[in-house]
């Protein structure tokens, strides 16, 4: 990474000194589940946390290893409508553009200030899960920014650096950051004929070689032996819609049923996420 | 149509996505939309509904003889209620907006909404519409054109600037071809005209020609505030020097 203007922390992993504490318990064993199949983490939503952006919101999912740390942290921000720059070719409706950015700190192995490629595809997805949801004729001419930094990356600090998949963690942040994109955009007052809102769920294979995969949503990946396949989806839940669908691994092909039961649970994650939504867009305006 | 769910009254917050009612009972307003015979909220904000005008009466246009049809124009807006006159609905953030009051002056009205509003976190932004009467500044002249730069929208003063383009055609609705625009604009003018289209890329294409549209305020050579002595010219009340404008028919207030 060339980037000579800012003074630039060591390329490497640098992880703090964790000091053995009599007082926690000890870890349990990385490879369990300490949900059940069905049950998403907690999260905590805000809107109204930039003042100078037409709208914005903050998101905030525990990490489960160690209950009341958080995982995931998302700010966004939507800058807009306003007028497109002079250059852009006539659009008779809203122009999106969306940005997607770990902050340097946000995970174990330490982001560039520049936008690399998979945060790069993070900003693809999304915009595919939100120009579903949007009117777009409503906002002839304009545009819109939509920017979402990610402040903390939902990579758990006991796991050793190449254990995870990182494109796992991605999945996670992207269902986050459509939640987050949702709400900031209801915050700033463009027309949507929907929440939409993102879940993620994946088909895992835990200890023991002979065990048999099993379908669970928002998994962790440290929390997983191995994760076969994954999808994250946004959904519509008042249309019954899904306006983005990314599908990733491989399925056994003796069950044909089970990329439909993916899918199925991703939705139900989705929906979860979509009460939290609602309800922390019903308390804004209150 | 008489299950629980109808006949309930709508909310009164509504996020969006949320169901209003059946399109039976309610017009859609600003904040709404239809989709499969239901009114859904596309907005985060408080419900309004809207009791239909007394009969609003449509807008008389200045006496005068009949135009000569000499452009095709869109069909008049459709009657602004259909016969059934439905109440409207809309869903907006602001908790007391006077939305688009006929009756109240531009400037009565906008200092309703300002007071009612003020409190309020923010307004919506807005933007020009075909057929809104927006004031604007003059920017720049050319022969073929005035550049103007969109300052309010309706009664709702824009936070974007929007750039505006009156060509030489669009000046008046007679004598198009002796119009000429630095006869008729000069940079620093404020004008009112009507959007006729989004027009292109960067600029609205806007319209003059009507009787009330035109420069209302006008800054003479000199430095003076002039006052509208005809429908072509303005005089700056120091020097007395008469300057040539499109000038807007004085409204009563």
């Amino acid at each position: 990474m060339a980037d000579r203007r800012r003074i630039n922390g060591p390329a490497g992993a640098t992880i703090p000194p964790v000091f053995d504490d009599v007082s926690t318990p000890k870890l349990k064993s990385p490879k369990t589940r300490s949900r059940p199949p069905n049950t998403t983490r907690k999260m905590y939503l805000k809107t109204g946390v930039t003042p100078s952006a037409s709208g914005s919101a903050y998101l905030e999912i525990e990490t489960s290893a160690t209950p009341g740390v958080s995982g995931l942290k998302l700010s966004c921000s939507v800058h807009g409508p306003r007028s497109l720059p002079r250059s852009a070719p006539f659009s008779p409706h809203i122009v999106l553009s969306t940005h997607v950015k770990y902050a340097p700190f946000a995970t174990k192995q330490r982001r560039g200030y520049l936008r690399d490629p998979s945060e790069r595809d993070l900003g693809i997805h999304l915009e595919a899960a939100l120009r579903g949801a949007i009117i777009a004729d409503r906002w002839p001419k304009s545009g819109v920014d939509i920017i979402i930094s990610i402040v903390e990356g939902d990579q758990d600090r006991e796991t050793s650096l190449l254990q995870g998949d990182e494109v796992w963690d991605m999945m996670n942040a992207l269902g986050g950051c459509i939640t987050v994109a949702a709400a900031a955009l209801a915050d700033a007052g463009i027309d949507c004929v929907d929440t939409v809102a993102g879940g993620v769920a994946a088909l895992v294979q835990d200890a023991g070689e002979d065990s048999i995969p099993t379908v669970v949503v928002d998994p962790i990946p440290s929390e997983h032996e191995k994760i076969l396949a994954a999808c994250c989806i946004a959904y519509l839940p008042t249309r019954d819609e899904v306006t983005n669908l990314w599908f990733r691994g491989d399925l056994p092909t003796s069950d044909i049923d089970l990329y439909t039961s993916l899918v199925e649970k991703g939705i139900q994650a989705s929906k979860n996420a979509n009460r939290v939504l609602v309800g922390c867009l019903a308390e804004t305006i209150e | 149509m008489t299950t629980t769910t109808t006949t309930t009254a709508p909310p009164t917050l509504a996020v969006p996505g949320q169901l209003l009612g059946p399109a039976s009972r309610y017009q859609p307003g600003p904040g709404t939309h239809l989709h499969n015979a239901n009114l859904y909220a596309s907005l985060l904000g408080h419900v309004h509904i809207t009791q239909p005008a007394q009969q609003p009466q449509q807008r008389q246009r200045a006496p005068g003889p009949a135009k000569r049809l000499t452009k095709i124009t869109p069909a008049p807006a459709p009657a602004p209620t259909p016969p059934a006159e439905l109440p409207t609905i809309s869903v907006a953030v602001a908790e007391v907006r006077s939305s688009r009051v006929p009756a109240a002056g531009a400037g009565a009205g906008a200092a309703v909404a300002s007071g009612g509003g003020g409190g309020e976190r923010k307004k919506r932004e807005v933007l020009p519409e075909v057929g809104n009467v927006v004031l604007c500044r003059v920017v720049r002249i050319t022969p073929r054109q005035a550049v103007v730069a969109i300052l309010v929208c309706g009664d709702s003063v824009l936070e974007a600037e929007w750039q505006g383009l009156i060509r030489v055609q669009d000046v008046r609705a007679t004598e198009k071809d002796r119009v000429r625009i630095y006869e008729s604009f000069r940079p620093g003018d404020v004008v009112r005209a009507e959007v006729i289209s989004l027009g292109d890329q960067a600029n609205y294409y806007l319209s003059t020609t009507r009787n009330e549209l035109g420069v209302v305020l006008a800054v003479s050579e000199a430095g003076n505030t002039m006052q509208p002595v005809s429908w072509k010219e303005f005089r700056d009340p120091e020097t007395g020097a008469m300057e040539l404008r499109k000038v807007a028919q004085p409204q009563p207030q």
